[in-house]
């Protein structure tokens, strides 16, 4: 027995010392969790919401001869499912205005909006259901989700219902849509086919503490990335007053794609090449964001969020005087603050080397899954009734989400006096620009979080991102390859 | 038996033969059929072996690789024969074992290294890190089991409270004591974990974000390669599944020691043998077919584990938490490479029951069933 025992340990030693010359399991660049509340969105430039003004129908590209004619169809008495991840106050809030369309609407449609957990959890149920008839009529979707549902050619292109005579919106009510919102959901990768309409939008801001700010003799927010890596590496050093809580942070980074691509943009660049169709993460702008990243972190300016909503949780406290976050977070950041350390703070556009900043827009839309065309008409019957200025409003106030047709933000003006952070988000809404709609887009934020970490604790940041947009861009042409 | 008994056999084990068919075999058929195909969403074709060859880069690599491992055993399987006869020559018995160790060695190194120049990086580099997470869990489990159990069997005070209190957490919900081990081992100075550390001496560490080897950060040996161990983040990872399945090893140990007669200890008593002789001599060797079985599943188990690892990774850990569980839910469900994520499935399969029977060959002849 003993030698046996002897015999066995020492092949094991034996294997242990062979599998020496193994590589080890490389601290590289696998994948990692899902999103927090906001994942991205899609494609396209300032220039349209700067050119807000500009007629919607250019939004509407992508429509094509030969479409379905929707004139005949007749929705009446259908039943439909939405699903959607709202919860509680705006759970609230949907279900109410889904019982007045269910109440009102002339062709006795009825809708059942179901929450089905989060974008991550309707992706995963969507991607079984797809073309089958257990596929919901309504689903909401991120433009990156969207175009991998239509690799099964699996949504309705709502072009045609969208400028059907019949069903369709007015001249008048196009222009009253952001372009930009419109624009987002065409698919370039599809023929430009409209796969989603969006009810609602946020955007990354630049949450800040003006109290603490001004103790550190500053009397604004920082507008470039040396304004604000002086004001970071002096709050570190220098702790709030009113903290509730140890710690002194100038910057709290959530590693998340978002928060790549929003620097990028602040530093001029975009993370997608639109006239290549690949992925530019090793651009000189990326570079040069990830650069003043490492920067912050060398210095000890900057510390990684050390669990979810834990930046919310610091600043609420009056350890960390920036954060980057969605702005529908805006809520959350209120109550934070007024649980923690109760003090003065706002938000802002991210520090940016531009002459304007450029902001990173993002939003799920809603989505129509093909189904029968009495449901699909039905379905989209209530995304006009959902984006209807009323509705809109009313949305709005629910969900603290940006509205997307300029007359309901014209009738905010209530809601922008008790919202004042609000209002100020809402202002930059002509400068921003959106993430890729791309398929495979969350796989590669996986990639882009590993990277981004690697970054943050000192790897080589060229050959970090040539290697990320390596991996991106073989990811996007398997995901393209037919 | 005549054939109305054998057809009365067969028709009480038609309900359990069709559920296992059903949900067990059919599903791995269809998943190995997926493997075979270009599915990104909706089937796209037959492939053939291609999603293999992309996981695995090169055949001959894969091919030596795992003729390693199976010359390794045969190497066991040679010496264990010879050594059972002592008449064979002496020479033989001790060179050929090592003899195919050696060959075995060669053929696992190049065969890996094949591997890595041409494979998929992040699905062979998932290999290490569930092996690591399997060797980290499966004997600290045991062993920290079988002592709790042993205590417990003991005639103390409050048994069945203490019973309960290792029981819960193999009871409590899997998704809230891993957010909780997540506070646990937050970087936050103010950690549970940081605080411990601070307490006996030690700096505060990063846990969870941390890529680095567990062996370099906690005592500064650097060692390249396999043995540099799993990272920081992993044996984190590692101390809640060992902590999550503890209570539930120590139930089935405690099921076992009560099944060993006491007449044993009495006459070994009798004998003169002290406390630490009846557990190495009796306890130990009539525990084995538990402990044979607990060792099984928790190998199976590990290798499999993915719930708790989901929700502790961080991108911070930079790939040094993915095993190859997490490694198919991502390309799954992320990337929407559905044939190639079932042949990692079935790649992580083929391991399983490979481990499973070197276990039953080596370690099962050794079960003492009294």
């Amino acid at each position: 027995m003993t030698g046996k025992r002897i015999w066995m340990v020492a092949i094991l030693l034996m294997a242990a010392l062979v599998l020496t010359a193994c590589p080890q399991a490389a601290p590289a660049q696998p994948s990692g969790e899902q999103p927090a509340a906001e994942q991205p969105a899609k494609e396209e430039a300032k220039e349209e919401m700067a050119a807000e003004e500009a007629p919607a129908e250019e939004a509407m590209e992508g429509e094509k001869e030969g479409m379905m004619s929707w004139e005949d169809v007749d929705p009446t008495g259908q039943e439909i499912t939405f699903w959607h991840q709202h919860s509680r106050a705006r759970e609230e809030a949907l279900q109410q205005i889904v019982a007045d369309f269910n109440a009102n609407n002339e062709w006795g449609i009825t809708v059942n909006a179901e929450y089905q957990g989060g974008y991550g959890d309707i992706f995963n149920k969507m991607l079984n259901v797809l073309n089958t008839p257990d596929a919901p009529n309504l689903v909401v979707a991120y433009q990156n989700q969207a175009a991998t549902y239509q690799l099964a050619d699996a949504l309705v292109d709502m072009n045609p219902l969208v400028n059907s005579p019949k069903w369709g919106l007015s001249e008048d009510e196009l222009n009253d849509f952001f372009p930009a919102f419109l624009k987002a959901d065409v698919f370039p990768t599809f023929g430009g086919a409209r796969l989603g309409w969006p009810p609602n939008r946020s955007m990354e801001v630049m949450y800040y503490n003006e109290e603490w700010l001004a103790e550190l003799g500053y009397d604004g927010p920082p507008t470039t990335p040396d304004q604000f890596k002086e004001m970071a590496c002096k709050a570190a050093q220098q702790p709030f007053s009113k903290a509730t809580a140890e710690g002194s942070i100038g910057y709290e980074l959530s590693i998340d794609a978002s928060r790549f691509a929003s620097w990028t943009f602040a530093f001029g660049g975009d993370v997608f090449d639109y006239e290549a169709n690949q992925y530019a993460y090793n651009s000189p702008e990326a570079i040069a964001a990830m650069e003043f990243i490492q920067s912050l972190f060398n210095d000890g300016c900057a510390t990684v969020v050390a669990e979810r909503y834990g930046d919310q949780t610091d600043f609420g406290n009056g350890v960390t005087l920036f954060t980057v976050g969605s702005s529908s977070g805006l809520p959350f950041y209120r109550g934070a603050v007024e649980e923690g350390a109760n003090f003065a703070w706002n938000v802002d556009a991210l520090p940016h080397v531009t002459p304007d900043p450029v902001m990173n827009l993002y939003g799920a839309s809603i989505s129509i899954p093909k189904t029968t065309p009495e449901k699909e008409l039905a379905a989209w019957l209530f995304l006009k009734y959902f984006t209807s200025p009323d509705v809109q409003a009313t949305w709005v106030k629910a969900s603290n989400y940006f509205p997307v047709r300029k007359s309901v933000a014209e009738n905010l003006s209530d809601y922008f006096e008790e919202n004042p952070q609000y209002a100020k988000a809402f202002g930059l809404l002509p400068y921003a620009k959106t993430e890729p709609p791309v398929p495979g887009y969350d796989f590669v934020r996986d990639l882009v979080r590993e990277a981004m970490a690697a970054i943050a604790d000192g790897a080589d940041i060229q050959s970090t991102l040539d290697q990320l947009n390596q991996e991106a861009n073989d990811i996007l042409a398997d995901q393209l390859a037919q | 038996m005549n054939v109305r008994e054998q057809l009365t056999g067969y028709l009480f084990i038609l309900p359990a033969v069709t559920l296992i068919a059903v949900f067990g075999i059919f599903p791995i058929g269809y998943a190995f059929y997926m493997s075979m195909r270009r599915w990104r969403v909706v089937d796209r074709g037959f492939v053939g072996l291609a999603n293999y060859e992309k996981a695995l880069g090169d055949w001959m690599g894969a091919l030596l690789f795992a003729a390693g491992f199976v010359i390794l055993l045969v190497a066991y399987m040679v010496w264990d024969g010879l050594s059972r006869n002592r008449e064979s020559n002496p020479w033989l018995r001790r060179g050929l074992p090592w003899l195919l160790v050696a060959i075995s060695l060669v053929s696992i190194v190049t065969g890996w290294n094949r591997m890595q120049a041409a494979g998929d990086p992040r699905f062979l580099n998932t290999l290490p890190v569930t092996f690591y997470y399997a060797i980290g869990s499966v004997p600290v489990q045991l062993i920290v089991s079988l002592v709790l159990a042993y205590i417990l069997f003991q005639k103390i005070r409050g048994q069945e409270v203490f019973r309960m209190i290792f029981f819960l957490p193999y009871v409590t919900p899997v998704i809230a004591t891993a957010l909780v081990f997540r506070t646990i081992f937050s970087p936050r100075e103010t950690s549970i974990a940081n605080r411990f550390l601070t307490f006996i001496g030690m700096d505060p560490q990063k846990w969870l974000f941390e890529p680095r080897p567990f062996l370099e950060v906690m005592f500064g040996i650097k060692l390249q390669g396999f043995l540099a161990g799993p990272s920081m983040a992993l044996v984190a990872i590692i101390a809640f599944g060992v902590w999550t399945f503890v209570g539930y090893n120590t139930v089935i140990f405690l099921a076992g020691l009560g099944n060993i007669p006491k007449e044993v200890y009495e006459a070994a008593e009798i004998d003169g043998a002290n406390q630490w002789q009846l557990f190495r001599h009796i306890t130990v060797p009539l525990l084995s077919p538990v402990t044979f079985y607990l060792s099984l599943i928790g190998i199976i188990g590990t290798f499999k584990a993915f719930n708790h690892i989901f929700v502790m990774q961080e991108p911070s850990a930079r790939g040094t938490v993915v095993t190859t569980s997490v490694f198919i839910y991502n390309t799954f469900f992320k990337a929407a490479q559905f044939g190639y994520a079932t042949t990692a499935a079935i790649l992580l399969l083929g391991i399983i029951l490979f481990l499973t029977f070197v276990q039953t060959k080596i370690f099962g002849e050794r079960v003492f069933y009294g």
